[in-house]
C-alpha cells in the first residue's frame, strides 16, 4: 500500500482482504478464512485449519487397538458413536470377524443414530442462530440434553462415550435405557414438527437460504463432498444402503434427496433425515433381540468379570487382553460408514502387532472444506456464515 | 461390476503400467508407478464401464519399518456413483525422490488431501496448483507422519555434561 500526494493510503488492488476467524463464532471451531472482498461479494476465500492439530494419526501408531477408540471419539466430538464403530469395523474386518451378535449390532445401531440425530441437533440449532433465528438453537439444545442423558445412562458418560468396541460394545442396555429410548422416540417427532414451524415457511429462512450456496451434482461429486450435501445436489448415495453394515439391512428406512443443492436443501435433508433415524431407531428397539452383546470370542472381547475367579482360562484371557490387547493380522484395508456429515471411514494398516502401523481418517469436513470455498465465491459476505452452516463442518475432525 | 471383474478389467486394459493387481479382503486393488498415475487416474474415471467419478480419499503410507521396496505409497479410494463399486490404487514411490502427479485436474476434491500427503509425509505433488503446508504452521520443519519422525523431544533442562544433548524420544511405548 504506498501513500498519495495527498497523504492518503492508495489501494494496490480493487479488492479488500478480509480476515475471518479463527475466532470468529459462525466458523463452528476454529476454522480461519481470508477473503478477498469486492464491496459485499466475496471474490475467493482461502482456507486456513490445522489450529486443532492433535496429531492422533501419529498417536494412534504407538497405541494398542482398543486405546485408540477414546482417540476416536475426539474426532468428530459431536457424534462420537460413529466414530468408534467406523474404526471397530475395520479392526474388525482385519481381524477377519464377518459378523457380530445381533444384539450388538442392534446396540450400535441405535448408539449411532441417536449420536446422528444429536449431531444434527447441534447443527440445526447454531445453523439458525448463525442466521438470526435465535429460538431453535435452546428447542435443538433441550432435546439434545434427552440424548446426553440416555449416553450417560449406556455407557457412564454424556459427550465421548467411546460405548462401541472392538467386538461388541462396552455392556449390555439396562432396561432403564430402554425405556428411555422408547420415551425419545415417542416424542421426538412432534418436536421435530415445533423446529419445521419455526423455520420451513418462514419468508425470513428462505431468503436467507433458498438459492445460497448451490453445487450441481456433478459439482458436488467433483468436489469430494458427501453425505447430506451430496444428497440435496440429488445423489442418492448413502453407505448404509450401498454397503449396509450393522445390520443396516434390517430396517426399512429411506434416502431423502433434493435437487436444486443449495442451503435450504440441505436443511431440508438433514430434517428428513432425523426423521429417519428415529424411525430406524424406533424398529430396533422394537426388535432388540436377546442374547450376548459382544462375541464370544475371548482372543477379542473381554471375558465377564465373574468367571474370572472360576476359570483359569478366563483369567489368562482377560491378561493377555489387558496386558498385551489384541494382535490383528497384517494387512490393510478401507471400510466407509455413513457418518452425520458423511462418509467417513478409518483407512488401517497393520503389521501384524498390536498397534496400528498407520491410521488414517476419512473425515467427510476435511473433504468437503474445499468445495465450501468454491461455493463462497460470488456470494454476498452475509451468506458466508449461510454456506458454513450449511456444510456444518466440525474441526475436530478436520484437523485430527 | 464385482471386485474381481474389475481386477481383471484393469489387467486387460493397464497392461504393462500394472505393477500388480489383487482382491484385497473383497476390495479391488491395483498398484502402479507414479509416471503412470495420470494416464490410468484418466482411463479409470472415463471408462463407461468403470466410471470412478468420485475421489473418496488421498492418504500416505511409511513402510520404513517393514523395509519395503518403495518405502512410500500413496493410497486413492475412488468410487462409482453410476455403478456403485470402488477401487484402491496404490502408487509405491521412491525414497530419494517421492513425487506423485497431481489428480487435481480429474478430481478437484483432491486438493486438501493432495496437499495433506506434501505436509504429512513431504511428497512432491507435481502439477498442484496450490502446494503447501495444510495443517502444520508455514514454517515447522519435518513432516510428522514419517516413521523416523519423532513423537517427541525430551529437553534436558540441567546437566553438568556438555555432550549431553536433548533426547529423541520414539517410542514403541505399549508394544511388547
Amino acid at each position: 500500500m504506498s501513500v498519495t500526494e495527498q497523504g492518503l493510503l492508495e489501494r494496490d488492488k480493487d479488492t479488500m482482504t478480509l480476515n475471518m476467524g479463527p475466532q470468529h463464532p459462525s466458523t463452528h471451531g476454529v476454522f480461519r478464512m481470508i477473503l478477498e472482498m469486492d464491496g459485499e461479494i466475496v471474490r475467493s476465500s482461502e482456507p486456513d485449519i490445522g489450529f486443532l492439530h492433535t496429531g492422533i494419526e501419529k498417536t494412534a501408531e504407538v497405541k494398542r487397538y482398543v486405546h485408540c477408540i477414546p482417540m476416536t471419539d475426539r474426532l468428530d466430538y459431536l457424534s462420537p458413536p460413529q466414530n468408534n464403530l467406523a474404526f471397530c469395523l475395520t479392526t474388525e474386518k482385519l481381524l477377519g470377524l464377518d459378523e457380530m451378535p445381533a444384539r450388538a449390532d442392534y446396540l450400535r445401531v441405535i448408539m449411532c443414530e441417536l449420536g446422528r440425530i444429536g449431531s444434527h441437533l447441534v447443527w440445526l440449532g447454531t445453523h439458525a442462530m448463525d442466521i438470526g433465528a435465535m429460538t431453535v438453537f435452546l428447542y435443538a439444545w433441550r432435546e439434545r440434553e434427552l440424548i446426553l442423558d440416555l449416553n450417560e445412562m449406556i455407557s457412564g458418560v454424556r459427550m465421548m462415550t467411546s460405548y462401541i468396541r472392538i467386538g461388541g460394545v462396552a455392556q449390555d442396555a439396562t432396561p432403564q435405557w430402554i425405556q428411555g429410548v422408547r420415551e425419545f422416540v415417542d416424542i421426538f417427532p412432534s418436536k421435530i414438527d415445533e423446529y419445521e414451524s419455526l423455520l420451513t415457511h418462514n419468508p425470513i429462512w428462505l431468503d436467507r437460504t433458498r438459492g445460497i450456496g448451490t453445487l450441481t451434482r456433478e459439482e458436488a461429486i467433483n468436489w469430494s463432498m458427501s453425505g447430506p450435501i451430496l444428497r440435496a445436489s440429488g445423489v442418492k448415495l448413502d453407505w448404509r444402503k450401498q454397503r449396509p453394515y450393522s445390520r443396516y439391512g434390517d430396517f426399512s428406512f429411506d434416502v431423502p434427496t433434493q435437487e436444486h443443492g443449495d442451503v435450504y436443501d440441505r436443511y431440508l435433508v438433514r430434517i428428513e433425515e432425523m426423521r429417519q433415524s428415529r424411525e430406524i431407531i424406533k424398529q430396533a428397539i422394537n426388535r432388540l433381540p436377546d442374547g450376548p452383546y459382544k462375541i464370544q470370542d475371548n482372543k477379542v472381547s473381554l471375558p465377564e468379570r465373574d468367571t474370572l475367579h472360576t476359570s483359569m482360562e478366563a483369567l489368562i484371557h482377560h491378561f493377555k487382553l489387558v496386558s498385551d490387547g489384541v494382535k490383528v493380522p497384517a494387512g490393510e484395508t478401507y471400510v466407509p460408514t455413513e457418518g452425520p456429515r458423511g462418509e467417513m471411514g478409518f483407512y488401517i494398516v497393520s503389521d501384524g502387532s498390536n498397534t496400528p502401523y498407520r491410521m488414517k481418517l476419512r473425515a467427510p469436513s476435511f473433504m468437503a472444506i474445499s468445495g465450501m470455498c468454491h461455493m463462497m465465491a460470488d456470494s454476498f459476505i452475509a451468506d458466508v456464515v449461510a454456506i458454513i452452516g450449511s456444510v456444518d463442518i466440525v474441526m475436530g475432525e478436520v484437523d485430527r | 461390476m464385482t471386485s474381481e471383474e474389475i481386477v481383471e478389467k484393469c489387467q486387460a486394459a493397464l497392461g504393462g503400467d500394472l505393477v500388480q493387481a489383487e482382491v484385497n479382503l473383497g476390495d479391488a486393488v491395483i498398484h502402479i508407478s507414479p509416471e503412470a498415475l495420470p494416464k490410468a487416474a484418466e482411463w479409470l474415471k472415463n471408462d463407461p464401464d468403470l466410471r470412478f467419478d468420485y475421489l473418496s480419499q488421498i492418504t500416505g503410507v511409511d513402510y520404513l519399518e517393514q523395509d519395503r521396496e518403495p518405502r512410500f505409497e500413496a493410497v486413492y479410494e475412488l468410487h462409482s456413483m453410476d455403478h456403485g463399486h470402488s477401487i484402491r490404487i496404490r502408487v509405491g514411490l521412491d525414497e530419494e525422490n517421492p513425487t506423485v502427479p497431481t489428480v487435481t485436474t480429474l478430481w478437484k476434491g483432491a486438493d486438501f488431501p493432495e496437499r495433506e500427503l506434501f505436509d504429512m509425509f513431504g511428497f512432491h505433488v507435481s502439477g498442484h496448483p496450490n502446494l503447501k503446508r495444510l495443517l502444520m504452521p508455514d514454517d515447522w520443519e519435518g513432516h510428522p507422519l514419517l516413521k523416523d519422525y519423532p513423537l517427541t523431544i525430551e529437553e534436558i533442562s540441567f546437566s553438568h555434561n556438555p555432550d549431553h544433548k536433548s533426547e529423541l524420544i520414539k517410542t514403541k511405548s505399549n508394544q511388547e
